[in-house]
């Protein structure tokens, strides 16, 4: 027997028919839509948009009377220091801030979804994530999932005992080889003492890894992660990882550099802005699945039988979806700011390539005589961050139950 | 509370032990090292002396064991010599350059918090007038818009474009810090009001950008925080009850609207400490945020380590404090 189940009341409207008509009224959401469209429009299209190639150097006799020129009909703002036209350079920057934008906030609000999702669903259900090989739990059936990493788990549990202690010889070996020659100074007995101490906690370790069990609890694992990456200082961190991405002697250098030659930078950009953008994503999904889960909807789903990756994503997440998205679509904003940031300081992409940001510090130097060189690229990304900003409390206004009492 | 205090505080030992050995590892894996310059600026140096340069700097051995060594040093207060300025990391961070920081991100703070406040409680009181729109369109265009643009408009404008025989008054400086110290006036070679002026005239620009920045954001703070206290149940009552309208807004709900407020305060605070680099690379003025920078580029590891450790401690230090803050000004938390 089936039972019919219609999608929809008759004559009712769905959520995000409901949202698009509360979108519609916010005036400035939507013009901000519509700003945003354009941009992108511009973006995708820059080679038919831009009037001259964003790299092409003018060549031939009088060079200089091609650099810094004042806005004209050929050059609507003007050329920069290499001769360049700023507005085709200001279109095709947009391409790279909008990809930026969205790729780099739509990873790191899917990564945060995901890490938010299973802390929230898994708080205060410890997994069993160490059994010792000598453990009697481990007999009878496991999943083979399990049964690997139980292997894997107690290698890299010894490897670090193993490391730990000669981590410590390395450490106080010196002092404890002038105790045996003879040389009883306070420091030298100390650091012996600690050697001892250090070898005494590793064998102890070492023999309860035989039998011991450990329980993971991921919520507080993640959260952990998450109050860890917002005490470590960003803007240093992430210049820190940017040179050290594109370093060719690194690998992973190395590896983007040949996947993506001239976009390496790009690519390297991304990565740390998801790296740093998850987390406040994460924080946000786990308190929304803490209170859903919670729900009769879930007990149903798990009542009938639903995998608990099937609970999580496709029953929790979806009604997790309204903040996720508003939470989204301020990240494009962010992320495009933050890449400018970068930029500016010289350490996001790099020339020849066009972003604003960039555009904008090879302008500061120029500031005193061509002022007008740091006003459009600067304008832009404000423009751009504005609209994203609007759209992102446009959305939250339309999707929040609260404000549609 | 006490116990919880102690809990919390002995958690953030591991936290920033962790911090620290990722800054650490992160610093030691940056391509080139410290002796890169030597190589350049000096072609004649041999091989046995830069193997000997390099094991005098401990750079002969693995990063972890070098990371021991830091940190056995760093608790008992020895941060190792700035390799650029010749000078103790510490004496370079605390004595030089954490006082100016102090100075420009605290000023811009205080005075971003004394117009946003007012101005967050006016636009939301006037909820849907057309000045709660001005502000609101106001704020959002200013944290829509990018340090770095807003510090060059306001350089261009005010130290470069303007001339003085239009605005009648002499023109910003373009950036630094004067050559006033405080020891000229402690030696009496300066006058305090003289000392006064001069820091003050450079601070204009840096502090507007800053705090026009910052102002945006905690208006919008203050606003959505009072509305959100406005429509609670307890605002009903106290209006039923026929309170005057001023009594119900700054003893009922002001009071509880400035709660998440002092806990944002609380989480901002550690960067004060850290200083604005964007803002400071504009201006060139001589803060943390630059100094942090500066050392990154140049591979003055010790004052790098240093200072961003510094600030990973006061980042945890002031989570904690804002978590106590927040029982303290509401007294229906309790931790336990």
């Amino acid at each position: 027997m089936a039972i019919v189940v219609p999608r929809s009341a008759p004559g009712s409207q769905s959520t995000w028919a409901l949202a698009w008509r509360s979108f519609k009224k916010h005036r400035l959401a939507m013009s901000s839509l519509v700003v945003v469209i354009l941009l992108v429009l511009m973006a995708v299209f820059a080679p038919f948009v831009a009037p001259y190639s964003p790299t092409a150097q003018p060549t031939g006799e009088d060079l200089g009377s091609f650099y810094f020129q004042g806005p004209s009909k050929e050059h609507w703002l003007g050329t920069d220091d290499l001769g360049r036209d700023a507005l085709s350079r200001i279109i095709y920057g947009a391409r790279i801030s909008l990809l930026v934008g969205f790729v780099a906030a739509i990873s790191s609000v899917l990564f945060g979804t995901i890490m938010g999702t299973l802390a929230g669903y898994f708080q205060g259900k410890p997994l069993r994530f160490y059994l010792g090989p000598l453990n009697r739990e481990a007999e009878g059936w496991q999943p083979l999932t399990f049964a690997v990493w139980r292997v894997i788990s107690w290698v890299l549990f010894y490897w670090a005992l193993y490391f730990v202690a000669r981590l410590a010889w390395t450490l106080a070996g010196d002092s404890v080889r002038s105790l045996f020659s003879g040389a009883w100074t306070a420091g030298n007995v100390f650091a012996g003492l600690g050697l001892l101490l250090v070898w005494g906690l590793s064998a102890a370790a070492a023999v309860w890894g035989g039998f011991g069990r450990l329980k993971l609890d991921l919520d507080v694992a993640i959260s952990r992660l998450v109050d860890f990456m917002l005490t470590i200082p960003d803007l240093p961190l992430l210049l820190v990882l940017s040179a050290l991405l594109r370093d060719p002697g690194v690998a992973v250098g190395r590896w983007a550099q040949a996947v993506f030659g001239d976009a390496a930078s790009v690519f390297i950009i991304i990565t740390i802005l998801v790296l740093f953008g998850w987390t406040g994503t994460a924080r946000l999904v786990r308190g929304a699945i803490l209170s859903l889960r919670e729900q009769d909807f879930t007990t149903a789903a798990q009542a009938l039988g639903a995998r608990e990756s099937r609970v999580m994503f496709r029953h929790l997440v979806p009604n997790a979806m309204a903040p996720i998205i508003v939470q989204a679509t301020l990240g494009v904003g962010g992320a495009i700011l933050t890449e400018a940031a970068l930029s500016f300081l010289g350490f996001g992409i790099q020339p020849p390539v066009a972003t604003w940001g960039n555009m904008l510090t090879n302008a500061q130097e120029y500031i005193f005589s061509t002022p007008w060189l740091a006003l459009a690229p600067g304008f832009m990304i404000f423009i751009t961050i504005l609209a994203f900003n609007y759209l992102g409390d446009g959305l939250r206004d339309a999707l929040d139950p609260r404000s549609r009492l | 509370m006490f116990a919880y205090t102690m809990r919390r505080l002995l958690q953030m030992v591991p936290l920033l032990f962790a911090a620290s050995v990722v800054i650490y590892t992160l610093l030691a894996l940056q391509p080139g090292d410290p002796l890169d310059e030597l190589r350049r600026n000096n072609p004649r140096i041999t091989q046995e002396q830069l193997e000997a340069l390099k094991r005098s700097y401990g750079l002969d051995q693995p990063i972890y064991v070098r990371y021991f060594k830091w940190l056995g040093r760093a608790v008992r207060g020895d941060l190792g010599y700035s390799r650029d300025y010749g000078i103790p990391a510490a004496e370079f961070i605390f004595k030089q350059r954490l006082p100016n920081t102090l100075l420009l991100s605290g000023v811009a703070l205080l005075l971003a918090l004394l117009v946003a406040i007012p101005v967050g409680i006016f636009s939301a009181v006037r909820q849907y007038s057309t000045a709660d729109y001005a502000i609101t369109f106001l704020s959002f265009m200013g944290f829509s818009m990018p340090i770095f643009f807003l510090g060059i408009l306001l350089l261009y404008l005010f130290a470069v474009a303007i001339p003085e025989n239009i605005s009648g008054f002499p023109r910003l400086p373009t950036g630094g810090v004067p050559d006033l110290l405080w020891s000229d006036v402690r030696s009496g070679n300066a006058g305090l009001f003289q000392f006064i002026g001069r820091w003050a005239w450079h601070l204009i620009l840096p502090v507007t950008a800053l705090s026009l920045i910052q102002m945006a954001a905690w208006t919008r703070f203050m606003r959505a925080s009072l509305l959100e206290v406005m429509n609670q149940d307890f605002v009903r009552t106290a209006r039923a009850k026929g309170l005057d309208e001023r009594v119900v807004l700054y003893k009922h709900a002001l009071r509880n609207a400035l709660i998440p407020i002092v806990t944002i305060v609380g989480l901002a605070v550690p960067g004060i400490f850290g200083g604005a680099t964007i803002t400071e690379t504009i201006f060139s003025w001589p803060g943390m945020g630059r100094a942090i920078f500066d050392a990154l580029v140049a591979k003055d590891y010790n004052v790098a380590m240093a200072s961003l450790a510094f600030l990973a401690l006061l980042t945890a230090l002031f989570n904690l404090i804002a978590d106590l803050l927040y029982a303290v000004v509401d007294p229906r938390i309790r931790y336990n």
